[in-house]
């Protein structure tokens, strides 16, 4: 999850960097792009750095495909993809990926569906096969779904109703965006308890022969290959498949700057107060996204970030604060947060977080700060190229949400070449009260919710 | 498939049903065979040695502009002073903690700005300290590795911290049944050979400040240490800085006295009474081999088929075949000096005879018949297939090549690691097993219910009964502890906060622990959170007006996965189910054991407290049920003395209660004023601290 992830390292504290040397220069990422007759999008990646070799494919479609009432299925699908196809019995994908020294994993967001395999350079062919053979020919069985249906329940159950403040960091983070205007962002990927028990095997089966087509995959090999072999294999495996019709597009219209919003929840699971702050933000490609990113490290990273400083430290008016981002193809979210201290209301934990986001709103961050956090994006973009599943995972992530593979070369340039005075200009432009929705979560039991308006 | 998904088979008629024609094209209908694989290629390394001893080992690797340096100095816990086992330890916890010119926090944010880490680690033979970070600050790296191996302060509060937390883990370890019988086996296997040497509280007591300084100057030194460096750095640029930095750095090699272990007996068992446990852990094995045996390859071959993976022998027989246990493996361990060979698995009482029998037959079977060609080729794909993603990155590249040259494995033992496994024969799997596997003069250790376990192990070898601190009992002395009569009038319904902090850290979580009493009975709750270990646990207890138990369920969610139990207790037996996750999914084990009455779970200890003899110098034994486990075992209890203790809800005048034993261990202050309130906790195995709010 990202917000535990955001956590964690909120406890590693960042130094001062006062001379920067210039980073050795790297050598850019050199990708190769074919598209086969069915549509399948192919990006081959060859690096004999090490023997091995990652294979991930991402499917176009994430919980913004879902339609109201069937929240959640993106995320039980990807379930169900380990479950069984013509030549695989259930649960056998993992023991063959395993027994032949590798690693696999999936993951479901808004936007897209991720499988990778991880394997030794020999055993492409392996990791090729059973992609091919699930996307081919997967077998939904009515005892599987059921299996897995309460597989899913159960993380839902565990990791937002009977979490503290679980409900607030997923439910609470989808407030900005109506339902009926963008049903696709105004839900989260995990689903609801109700949507998920309505499920059907029927359900299933459609959704596959919908969205699980290889005109609406993108397949990508990194590692110790040779491409002309690997383009056989894929030709060999995938070919076959037949192309379907495009599935439907996603719509999404919201209103920037549409008033400041507010709500309240009781959480009988939580003990102290918290206050979510949420911003309507652009689409992830958008230019002035390496503004915001650099914010939320900013503001929330480490113990020397902004509200860090202020809040926990300095004042003691709060356990602990961040700062994190919803990073969608179309409009995202930005938030800041809070718990209180104990004896600090609510409201004046609210507004000392307004306090500190106008604070970066009305002056330039200092460049101090600015460049620590550049620092940080840089050694996590190392981090993000070190493996060939790691590399996988970026060369998808530029393909999908930036249009580009070529992108994975260029991105750092935007994050190292902006200024205080951008930070500044983008904060104004969408961290503002009346583009937010602030979310007050207030222990006890007994749910009450209220909402209220005010432009 | 779990047993939950195959009782539901029954009940759905529907079969799979194949989602899209096959296509025209012939698609392979099995699984491709591995492709050839390429030439085996490890990269080259360079080395030299700098006039104080220091050997340096540089991989050059430009791919990314990272570098990681490990130190490995060849001491460790084989030279703790015999009354301070825990020395090395605490050691490398506290080298990283300050320096003359640098305190702790300055250390840690000058690492993390130049995008790495420092850290320090003892091992049974070996220190080492490393660090990873952006090849442009890899000076940042050296200057601070040789800071705080030449300018150590090792403050006393870091010293006390320290120390702290490893008496914690400690006594976590001497709770947990699979601790529990390594502890015993490692005694057994190596006795008075500083392998079977073990912490002890008193052990890590006796450790003062001037032990730490003394014995990092007199073991630490560039003779016989190793500086290995892998990355983006050339090897003038990495000579210049280990001379820079390091060069100055002077001593003379540390020396590591081993003996001998003890002679081996004919096979016996050792049976640590865990009274009511359900299930016993066996750890089962015999001394092996030194690191550098012509047979090493062989045997590492050997351990897989018997017992590596879900294709091994031990796994398809006990759990496919015969359905005793969920988990069993063999684990081959390699040390310095001689290592050790052991079968460890968890099995139901019933069982536990049988399980032991079986995997000595399978030992004896692996000694007198080589294996398949179809078990030989698939133990040899799987450590020849999962030997890269060991050596992908530098970090991972330069940890390999420290162990090789400490432990003087050879040049070419990562290079050709491929070619020698795929070497070994089906006979040179028999004769090394022979080597590995003695089953006429195992040590094995079974830790659970001595009285239900006894009568069974004694038909297989000679049997001799331990209790956890290692007397001996005879047969008859295996009953269960006396139960206490709780003053059940001394509880009052409440609901208490509480804040859990860490030191350094401040407030790190919240728990509430509320209490309510109904015509029924008595119903206890607790809700801890620590949001950034990704920690919730909830706990729910009914018990009757007597405080027995009627019904409890936990469940914690932590980044492996959600755990469930829920156990009910009714006509002397406890029942449920406990749901552990897994890699895909979750796997759920039923329990069903008998249950001794009185017994309570230590998660619900806490709002009872104040309802037991609360007199300085009381000390009685509780039974616990471990929701861990599901074993029941005995706690023991004592009011230490009074004191008074200061937290956010004021300062009280308080009994220190500790419990210690079987289950885990805990220190409560309860109020000695009435109504008695528990106002601070202190649990064993981890450093936090539990504070009343309100």
């Amino acid at each position: 999850m990202r917000l535990l992830s955001r956590l964690l390292h909120a406890v590693v504290p960042c130094a001062l960097i006062v001379a920067a040397r210039p980073a050795a220069a790297q050598a850019p990422v050199r990708v190769q792009h074919d598209t086969l007759a069915n549509g399948l999008s192919v990006y081959l990646v060859p690096d004999t750095n090490a023997p091995i070799v990652t294979v991930d494919v991402w499917y176009d479609v994430g919980s913004a495909n879902e339609r109201p009432g069937r929240s959640g299925f993106a995320h039980l699908f990807e379930h169900l993809m380990f479950e069984g196809s013509a030549h695989v019995k259930p649960g056998e994908h993992l023991r063959m990926v395993e027994a032949a020294g590798g690693e696999a994993n999936a993951n479901t967001t808004e936007d897209r569906t991720d499988f990778h395999e991880t394997l030794p350079e020999n055993r492409l062919n392996l990791a090729l096969w059973l992609e091919a053979d699930r996307l081919r020919s997967l077998t939904v069985s009515e005892s599987s779904f059921v299996h897995e249906r309460e597989t899913v329940r159960q993380e839902r159950r565990q990791r937002v109703e009977n979490q503290p403040y679980g409900r607030a960091f997923t439910d609470g983070l989808t407030l900005l965006y109506d339902s009926t205007d963008c049903f696709a962002y105004a839900h989260p990927v995990i689903g609801s308890l109700t949507d998920l028990d309505a499920a059907t095997v029927a359900d299933a089966r459609a959704f596959y022969r919908r969205y699980y087509v290889p005109n609406n995959a993108t397949l990508t090999v990194v590692g110790d290959f040779d491409p002309a072999d690997a383009m056989r294999l894929i030709h060999e495996y995938f070919d076959g498949v037949p192309r379907a019709a495009a599935p439907p597009p996603v719509t999404c219209h919201v209103r920037y700057h549409a008033g400041r919003r507010e709500r309240t929840w009781r959480d009988p699971l939580a003990t102290l107060p918290a206050v979510v702050i949420a911003y309507l933000t652009p689409p992830h490609a958008d230019p002035d996204t390496p503004s915001l990113e650099l914010l939320t490290t900013m503001l929330g990273s480490g113990e020397s970030s902004i509200l860090n400083r202020h809040l926990v430290r300095e004042r003691q008016i709060a356990v602990m604060a961040g700062a994190g981002s919803d990073d969608h193809l179309g409009p995202s979210v930005f938030y800041v947060y809070a718990i209180a201290n104990q004896g600090v209301s609510a409201e004046s934990l609210a507004t000392a977080l307004a306090v500190q986001v106008a604070e970066v709103t009305g002056h330039p961050v200092r460049s101090a700060d600015l460049a620590r956090a550049k620092n940080e994006v840089k050694v996590g973009a190392l981090f993000d190229r070190q493996t060939t599943a790691a590399l996988a995972e970026q060369i998808q992530h530029f393909v999908r949400f930036h249009g580009s593979a070529a992108q994975i070369n260029t991105d750092l340039d935007r994050y190292l070449r902006v200024t205080p005075e951008d930070v500044r200009r983008v904060a104004e432009k969408y961290l503002v009260p009346d583009n937010s929705y602030t979310l007050v979560v207030v222990p006890r039991a007994d749910s009450v919710t209220t909402e209220t308006r005010r432009e | 498939m779990n047993s939950c998904v195959a009782s539901c088979v029954a009940c759905l008629a529907l079969a799979a049903v194949g989602l899209r024609p096959a296509a025209a094209q012939q698609f392979p209908t099995t699984p491709p065979a591995p492709a050839p694989m390429a030439p085996e290629h490890f990269p080259r390394f360079h080395e030299a040695t700098l006039p104080n001893g220091l050997h340096l080992v540089l991989v050059e690797n430009h791919t990314l502009p990272i570098v990681s340096i490990v130190l490995t100095m060849p001491t460790g816990e084989v030279n703790d002073p015999p009354t301070e086992a825990g020395l090395a330890r605490l050691t490398a916890a506290l080298i990283t903690k300050g320096t003359t010119t640098r305190p702790a926090d300055s250390l840690a944010a000058e690492i993390a700005g130049a995008g790495g880490s420092l850290s320090a680690a003892a091992g049974e033979d070996f220190f080492s300290i490393g660090s990873t970070v952006l090849s442009e600050h890899v000076d940042v790296a050296f200057t601070l590795m040789s800071d705080v191996l030449l300018h150590a302060t090792f403050p006393v509060p870091e010293l006390d911290l320290a120390r702290k937390r490893e008496r914690s883990a400690l006594a976590l370890r001497r709770s947990e049944p699979t601790s529990i019988a390594g502890r015993f086996f490692a005694h057994a296997l190596y006795g008075h050979h500083p392998y079977g040497r073990e912490e002890t509280a008193a052990s890590l007591d006796a450790i003062t400040r001037d032990d730490v300084v003394g014995w990092a100057r007199t073991q630490l030194a560039p003779a016989g240490a190793v500086l290995v460096i892998a990355g983006d750095v050339t090897l003038d640029r990495a000579r210049a800085l280990a001379q820079r930095f390091l060069g100055d750095w002077q001593g003379v090699a540390p020396v590591r006295h081993y003996g001998d272990p003890p002679a081996e007996r004919a096979t016996h068992i050792l049976l640590v009474d865990r009274a009511g446990s359900p299930e016993s852990t066996i750890l089962l094995g015999n001394l092996a081999l030194r690191p550098t045996d012509p047979a090493y390859d062989a045997a590492v071959v050997a351990n897989d088929i018997l017992g590596g993976g879900a294709g091994s022998r031990l796994f398809t027989d006990l759990r496919e075949q015969h359905g005793w246990t969920y988990d069993v493996a063999t684990r081959l361990t390699r040390r310095f000096d001689v290592g050790e060979f052991a079968v460890r698995t968890t099995v139901p009482n019933a069982v536990t005879d049988s399980v032991v029998r079986e995997i000595l037959r399978q030992m004896d079977e692996l000694r007198e018949h080589a294996p398949s060609d179809n078990e030989l080729a698939a133990a040899e794909g799987y450590l020849t297939g999962s030997f890269p993603l060991t050596v992908e990155t530098p970090q991972q590249i330069a940890a390999q090549l420290s162990m090789v040259k400490r432990l003087g494995l050879g040049d070419g033992y990562l290079a050709h690691y491929r070619q020698r496994i795929g070497a070994v024969t089906a006979d040179d799997v028999r004769r090394a097993a022979r080597r590995i596997l003695r089953p006429d003069s195992a040590v094995i250790v079974v830790v659970g219910d001595g009285r239900d376990l006894y009568p069974g192990l004694r038909a297989i070898a000679p049997v001799e009964i331990v209790d956890q601190e290692g007397h001996a009992l005879t047969p008859e002395a295996l009953a269960p502890p006396a139960v206490l009569p709780f003053d059940t009038a001394a509880l009052v319904a409440h609901r208490d906060s509480f804040h859990i902090t860490a030191p350094g850290h401040g407030v790190v979580g919240w728990s509430v622990t509320a209490l309510t009493r109904s015509d029924t009975g008595v119903t206890v709750t607790e809700r801890s959170v620590i949001p950034a270990s990704g920690l919730t646990q909830v706990t729910e207890g009914h018990l009757t007006p007597a405080l027995e138990l009627k019904h409890v369920t936990q469940t914690t969610d932590f980044p492996g996965g959600i755990a469930r139990v829920d156990l009910t207790a009714s006509r002397g037996a406890i029942r449920g189910t406990a749901i552990r996750p897994t890699r895909s999914g979750a796997d759920t084990v039923a329990v069903d054991t008998a249950f001794a009455p009185g017994t309570l779970s230590i998660d619900m200890l806490q709002a009872l407290v104040p309802a037991l003899p609360l007199t300085v110098g009381r000390r009685f034994t509780l039974r616990s049920i471990d929701l861990g486990s599901f074993g029941a075992s005995t706690l023991s209890v004592a009011v230490a003395d009074t004191e008074t203790v200061h937290v956010p809800a004021g300062s009280f005048r308080t009994f220190r209660i500790s419990v210690t034993g079987t289950a885990g261990g805990v220190t409560y202050f309860v109020t000695t004023d009435r109504p008695h309130r528990v106002v601070k906790v202190e649990p064993s195995g981890q450093p936090l601290t539990f504070e009343l709010v309100k």
